[in-house]
């Protein structure tokens, strides 16, 4: 077929595919998983999110079990996201020996709840004396911390000011709590952040009252030594409700995890069904067309296939080669291809028999001709349907080879996520945002290729033409 | 050149039916004998009909014919050349001389084709025509020639977007495209409105004519046969039991069973309609299975002697000259009949 004739084959069929609704939903969702493939690190805030899903220190900073942070509106006391502050007031000294830098960072707080920690990140070297002050909105300025850092080469500095502030917490404390309740807390108790953020009153440990206003984090860093220095600075606010999503147990952004995700759940499924299906109806068709000894060989094998149960099989491959995403797409597709052949196999047994097969024989046409014209296309429409039906179960099965520790360890995937929930007991703990996300994507996924299956069944099938 | 394009010499198709697993161990066979063991032959350029109830095996013979199925034992001769057995190259040869309209029109297309690539399927299969252009003009030119125009109108429709008859000319158009010289034609009008099977057998006809085609038509209706044929041959069971001009046959029919489905043929003439007929059969068609002993039509037949049944199964043999029949007792028959009506 020429040029013309396909462009125009695509216009018919784009006619008639933009009439079913529920195609073009499926079309459109399918649009926005590409778009998501293609945008992730825009989309994502931890732009390793992929590369570093089980590198526990890349995610440190960020609060545990944290809810997303929309779900504030729904609630009367304002929990305080996360946040970074990284656009500090800087003012850099440099004397023969010793670099002097002095950065501020404001930081407006206005909510109930105070964030978990607020941890300074920096880059230095050599003998680095810093000193870190808060300013509080009611004028008061509180001393956190005084440290002193040795560095024998640039590494990155990381200072927690809830661990660092416990001894300036303890002065504080003694200026205005009531001394009687003082005495009753062990100090190891209180969380230094959480007196950062609070009114300086009495009782203000058991009921405590938030200060709002605009703080400033002041940092004073002496760098003594020719090639000593302190560069970008910077402080995360670890909140107690955390981005799009939230994140898990092991402090790890579900958004990141849940978009990084995306491109693999679109690959496994898209890939392993396609694959598995093209496979599985050419050799359905074929075993029907021929018929007799064919046949029969072409069954038996199939059933060798089917009746091997695909799961220890995976976990030997797994077990034996390195577990890898490819392998495992190699081992679905060697597996999954019988699912569709018996369908195939008695509706080709069916088609056969049409007349319109009986008139192509008449007419003197190939073998060949016969399968792929006249009866592969008749099988388009359950091929893609099978096809949509494969997706999701090849992502689920993918998840549970991640579930017996068995998934490809470099990547993150919608299953493993669950299996994290899952072993993490996020249903126990009520931790909705870990199960739903990847959960819901899973199914608007299966969704989508199902959806664009049932519009293919409408339009390719002529029986069920409109008009 | 012989004057027959098509000879069929004691043709058979026996079917094994599925063995039990006594028969198996016995080492016995059971056959449906389909077709079995039928001569005829066909003249250039004339319409040959076959006739027979549903199950009398005239479909199969049309197929064997046409090479969709393999005999059993017998001999076809096409343009006195034996085609029973041929190679494949052979093969697309002899389709290309030899082609079939089947009975259910809607069903002989691929409902996925338009119309367009119905028609170039045989010249992409026979590698007619070079360039698409060139197959689309023939393709034009088939819809013409079967009076579907204008042909662009009908080119880019799908056969379910046809009436019966219009579907029945892109099948004839289809066959016609390869300018076969031989048409097997399977109950071509069965299918189709009443209103329209004149007309459609009325292109055929004309057809046949311009192209200077022979056909073999296949069917269970006389008054189509008669219409459409020069000589008729009526099957029973698998064996032709008459067989002779279409006139002769219908007008002068020798065979108890020919005289029966000529009795069974409603005629919508006033004084007629109230009647209900006494047709001179009894019974059902039995089974291609199990085949009567003797002549196989003697448990239906209303004249049966023992010698029907006792005796050797008749061969067709000539009763009037071109007119053969296989019933050993069509004199006596004739004379009862006659007796009867003067009675």
């Amino acid at each position: 077929m020429n040029i013309k004739g396909i462009k125009d084959n695509f216009r018919d069929f784009w006619g008639e595919f933009s009439k079913v609704k529920y195609g073009m939903v499926g079309l459109v969702l399918f649009f926005i998983f590409l778009l998501i493939v293609v945008l992730e690190p825009i989309l994502i805030p931890f732009p390793e999110a992929g590369k570093r899903w089980r590198d526990i220190t890349y995610w440190e900073d960020n609060p545990k079990n944290a809810a997303p942070a929309w779900t504030n509106w729904f609630t009367t006391k304002k929990l305080t996201p996360q946040s970074i502050l990284d656009d500090p007031e800087i003012k850099e000294k440099k004397a023969a020996n010793t670099q002097v830098l002095e950065a501020v960072f404001k930081y407006d707080y206005f909510y109930d709840v105070p964030p978990i920690d607020l941890i300074l990140r920096a880059t230095g070297k050599g003998l680095i004396n810093m000193v870190i002050e808060l300013e509080r909105p009611d004028g008061l300025t509180l001393e956190v911390t005084k440290k002193s850092i040795k560095l024998s080469s640039e590494a990155p500095i990381r200072v927690s000011l809830d661990k660092e502030g416990t001894s300036m917490v303890g002065e504080f404390l003694k200026s205005y709590e009531d001394p009687v309740i003082l005495q009753g807390i062990s100090m190891s108790t209180v969380k230094p952040v959480e007196v950062f953020f609070v009114q300086a009153q009495n009782r203000l440990l058991d009921n405590p009252v938030p200060l709002k206003g605009e703080y400033r984090i002041k940092l004073t860093s002496v760098a003594v030594g020719s090639n000593s220095f302190l560069k970008e600075p910077e402080i995360t606010v670890a909140g107690r409700v955390f981005g799009l999503m939230g994140t898990d147990a092991s402090k790890r952004d579900i958004w990141s995890g849940v978009i990084a995700g995306t491109k693999w759940a679109l690959l496994i499924g898209l890939l392993t069904s396609a694959v598995a299906v093209v496979i599985g109806v050419f050799y359905g068709v074929t075993s029907a067309y021929f018929g007799g000894t064919v046949d029969q060989v072409m069954m038996r094998l199939y059933e060798i296939f089917q009746s091997i149960p695909l799961l220890p099989v995976m976990i030997v491959v797994s077990a034996v080669f390195k577990p890898s995403i490819w392998t495992m797409i190699l081992m679905m597709c060697s597996f999954f291809w019988v699912s569709s052949v018996r369908t195939v196999r008695s509706m080709g047994l069916q088609i056969k028999e049409e007349t319109y097969v009986e008139a192509a024989h008449a007419l003197g046409a190939s073998n060949r001709r016969i399968i792929f014209k006249h009866m592969v296309p008749q099988l388009i429409p359950y091929a893609f349907a099978s096809m949509a039906l494969q997706v999701p179960v090849s992502i689920v099965y993918e998840a549970s080879i991640s579930l017996i520790g068995l998934g490809d360890a470099t990547i993150v995937t919608w299953g493993q996520i669950l299996h994290d929930a899952m072993q993490g007991g996020a249903v126990l703990q009520g931790i909705w945002w870990w199960i739903v996300p990847p959960g819901l994507f899973i199914a608007i996924m299966g969704m989508t290729f199902a959806f664009l299956g049932f519009a293919m069944d409408t339009i390719l099938n002529p029986k069920l033409k409109t008009r | 050149m012989s004057e027959f394009i098509l000879e069929v010499e004691n043709l058979k198709k026996w079917f094994p039916i599925k063995r039990s697993l006594g028969e198996l161990l016995r080492g016995q066979r059971r056959w449906v004998r389909a077709v079995d063991g039928i001569s005829f032959k066909i003249k250039q350029g004339e319409a040959f009909g076959l006739i027979g109830e549903s199950g009398c095996g005239k479909t199969t013979t049309g197929k064997l014919i046409m090479k969709l199925l393999e005999p059993t034992d017998g001999q076809i001769v096409f343009k006195e050349k034996d085609v029973t057995c041929l190679n494949s190259e052979e093969l697309q040869e002899y389709r290309r001389g030899v082609q079939m309209i089947f009975q259910d029109p809607y069903a002989s297309m691929n409902p996925r084709f338009r119309i367009r690539e119905v028609l170039s399927e045989p010249l992409y299969i026979h590698k007619i025509g070079t360039t698409e252009k060139e197959k689309m003009k023939l393709a034009a030119k088939a819809l013409q020639e079967v009076k579907l125009t204008p042909p662009e109108e009908f080119m880019d429709r799908y056969p379910h977007m046809l009436s019966g008859g219009q579907r029945q000319r892109v099948a004839t158009a289809r066959t016609l495209i390869l300018s076969p010289s031989f048409v097997v034609a399977d109950e071509p009008v069965s299918m189709v409105d009443l209103s329209t099977r004149a007309e459609l057998l009325q292109m055929m006809k004309e057809v046949q004519h311009v192209l200077g085609l022979t056909y073999l038509y296949i069917t269970h209706d006389l008054s189509t046969a008669r219409y459409f044929t020069d000589r008729i041959a009526v099957m029973y069971l698998g064996k032709i039991i008459e067989m002779g001009s279409a006139d002769e046959v219908i007008d002068h029919a020798l065979h108890p069973y020919t005289k029966a489905l000529i009795a069974a043929v409603p005629e919508p003439v006033s004084g007629k309609v109230g009647i209900i007929k006494e047709v001179p059969i009894k019974g059902e068609i039995p089974s291609a299975a199990e085949i009567p002993q003797g002549c196989r039509f003697h448990p239906r037949c209303l004249y049966a002697k023992p010698e029907c049944w006792d005796q050797e199964e008749p061969e067709l043999f000539e009763a009037e000259p071109g007119h053969f029949v296989a019933c050993r007792r069509y004199k006596e028959i004739k004379k009862d009949s006659i007796n009867e009506k003067v009675g």
